[in-house]
């Protein structure tokens, strides 16, 4: 502390005398004891390593009598077995080359057998010739700092063994993540076909967009011969999302199909999609639906001509676009969800496709899609139809692309599953149109 | 998001369900809880009154089936009351405004 101005007490002079002489007393006392009871070990050897002189305070932590060792034993007795490895290669080279060493770690051997975790420190003491006359050593006791190295490579050791523990349940998890999505993927083919089938005279082409890429879609689409010329089309879109709509999509996909080979009819096909979907969810108290509409189309006249044939229930109107620039939507007014009410009304449209005509099936993911801040700014029917009308007249490959980008336009405002099925007869009389999928 | 509330009160004909918020896919077992707990009795009339409702998506729509199908169970009848037009947009859409007794109002419903 620093005293600021004011006047000593006289006091004080005399407090300080009596300190300092307390001080040396202690001092005075100290040189022998100072050595003999130093908080570290002291000892000299001569050059052969015998003991020469040792401190009580190291006697004390090997338990050893000053009379046993002064004379009698060489450092290197106090040393355990790989300590004295260690001295006889590195401490003596060393401490010969630079004439003195320190902080070398090393155990010592106590009389009971234990062993003392030291750290040395050595100088070599030379005559006034320059001779070395003997060697003065100062051990630290270790044993506090070794158990602390101890335990921070146990600690690291540990901290490498949960890494590697946590490295394998990664790799385990990856693993497991990479089989579920190889079943995800197989699954969904089983929704959806991976490709559609040439038919001949037609043009078709598929866009399918899923909102979430690791949910099974709850949209669903196909196309298939039902015998001759005749090919049967349904695309739709189940309640719900994730695993619960998937096992409905394939209830309703595989029920279709039976269907339709068994009656090609659209309507009643889709009454007994009806009927399995009545019995098997909402008759038990727990109501499951889809919207779906579903087509045949055949040979209907000159041209390659096509007679479309189609049944909804509660799905938006299937939509055409016309080789003179027209666009109109097939309503099938009337048609209900398939699944709700046993004996569902459904409704039905025919039309047929000339030259360069082309019909598109969409699920409501596209009128659906939020085009604006609100949850009910939507993209709309009226848009879709102004939408159609601008790229009228077009092929199902020119049409699919077209709303495809319209999607990605929408973006974000995607919020389901959107599919998208056009079927379409070439404009010119061609050979064979080629299929076109588009998967995303 | 706008959180779903269900407020019941009894009339002479039957319970009247006041349906507000959205009802979406993550509130519509809010409503599907309450149609489980509801006890109808034959001849009863349950009356949705929607005239709260901010949203519906297909989820919405199968509680809706969910409480016709719980009515229909009691041998009672159900009512759709006061539904916006966005969403008897869907209904029509769908068919459902067949399926469903739509009223303008849940106080005509007696």
């Amino acid at each position: 502390m620093c005293r600021t101005g004011g006047v000593p007490e006289p006091a004080e002079t005399g407090d300080e005398a009596s300190t300092n002489a307390a001080f040396t007393a202690l001092l005075e006392d100290s040189a022998e004891d100072l050595y003999e009871s130093a908080p570290c070990g002291y000892l000299s050897t001569m050059m052969d390593g015998t003991i020469a002189k040792i401190n009580t305070t190291l006697l004390d932590w090997l338990g050893l009598e000053r009379e046993a060792v002064v004379g009698r034993k060489r450092f290197t007795d106090l040393l355990t077995i790989g300590g004295k490895l260690y001295h006889e290669t590195h401490f003596a080279p060393l401490l010969r080359m630079q004439g003195e060493l320190r902080g070398i770690a090393l155990d010592l051997r106590r009389l009971d057998g234990g062993r003392l975790p030291v750290l040395v420190s050595a100088v070599v003491k030379h005559g006034t010739e320059g001779e070395p006359l003997l060697i003065r050593i100062t051990v630290f006791d270790a044993s506090d700092r070794r158990a602390y190295e101890q335990e921070l490579l146990r600690r690291r050791e540990e901290a490498e063994r949960a890494r590697a523990e946590a490295d394998e349940a990664r790799r385990q998890a990856e693993a497991d993540r990479a089989r579920l999505a190889d079943a995800l993927a197989v699954l969904q083919r089983s929704l959806v076909p991976d490709s559609l089938p040439d038919v001949p005279g037609l043009e078709t082409a598929v866009h399918y967009h899923t909102a979430s890429p690791d949910q099974l879609g709850g949209d669903f689409y196909d196309l298939f011969p039902v015998g001759g010329d005749r090919w049967a089309f349904f695309l739709g879109d189940v309640c719900g999302k994730g695993p619960e709509a998937a096992s409905l999509t394939s209830l309703t996909r595989y029920t279709l199909r039976a269907a339709a080979h068994h009656d090609p009819d659209p309507a009643s096909a889709l009454a007994t999609l009806n009927a399995v979907l009545h019995e098997r969810y909402t008759g038990g108290g727990n109501p499951r639906y889809c919207t779906c509409i579903f087509g045949i189309i055949e040979p209907g006249g000159e041209h390659g001509r096509r007679v479309v044939r189609l049944a909804s229930g509660g799905h938006p109107p299937a939509l055409v676009l016309r080789s003179d620039g027209r666009a109109e939507f097939l309503p099938t007014p009337g048609g209900l969800l398939i699944g709700v009410v046993p004996g569902a009304p459904i409704g039905t449209v025919e039309t047929v496709l000339g030259p360069g005509d082309t019909v598109v099936l969409y699920t409501d993911g596209l009128t659906e899609a939020r085009t604006g801040p609100g949850r009910d700014d939507l993209y709309g029917e009226d848009a879709l139809h102004t939408f159609a009308t601008d790229h009228a007249p077009g092929t199902p490959h020119e049409v699919i692309t077209a709303l495809t980008g319209l999607l990605e336009k929408i973006g974000d405002g995607l919020d389901d599953d959107t599919a998208l099925l056009a079927l379409g007869v070439p404009a010119a009389p061609s050979p064979l149109g080629p299929a076109t999928n588009h998967i995303s | 998001m706008n959180p779903l509330t269900v407020r019941q009160h009894d009339t002479t004909t039957g319970p009247v369900l006041h349906v507000a918020g959205d009802l979406d896919f993550d509130q519509a077992p809010v409503l599907r809880g309450r149609l489980d707990q509801l006890s109808l009795s034959p001849g009863q009339c349950l009356v949705l009154d929607l005239s709260g409702l901010e949203f519906c998506d297909s989820s919405g729509i199968t509680a809706l089936l969910a409480a016709r199908q719980h009515a229909l169970a009691a041998e009672a009848d159900v009512v759709l009351a006061a539904v916006p037009a966005n969403l008897l947009r869907v209904l029509t859409l769908v068919g459902l405004d067949q399926v469903f007794t739509l009223r303008p109002d849940s106080s005509a419903a007696s």
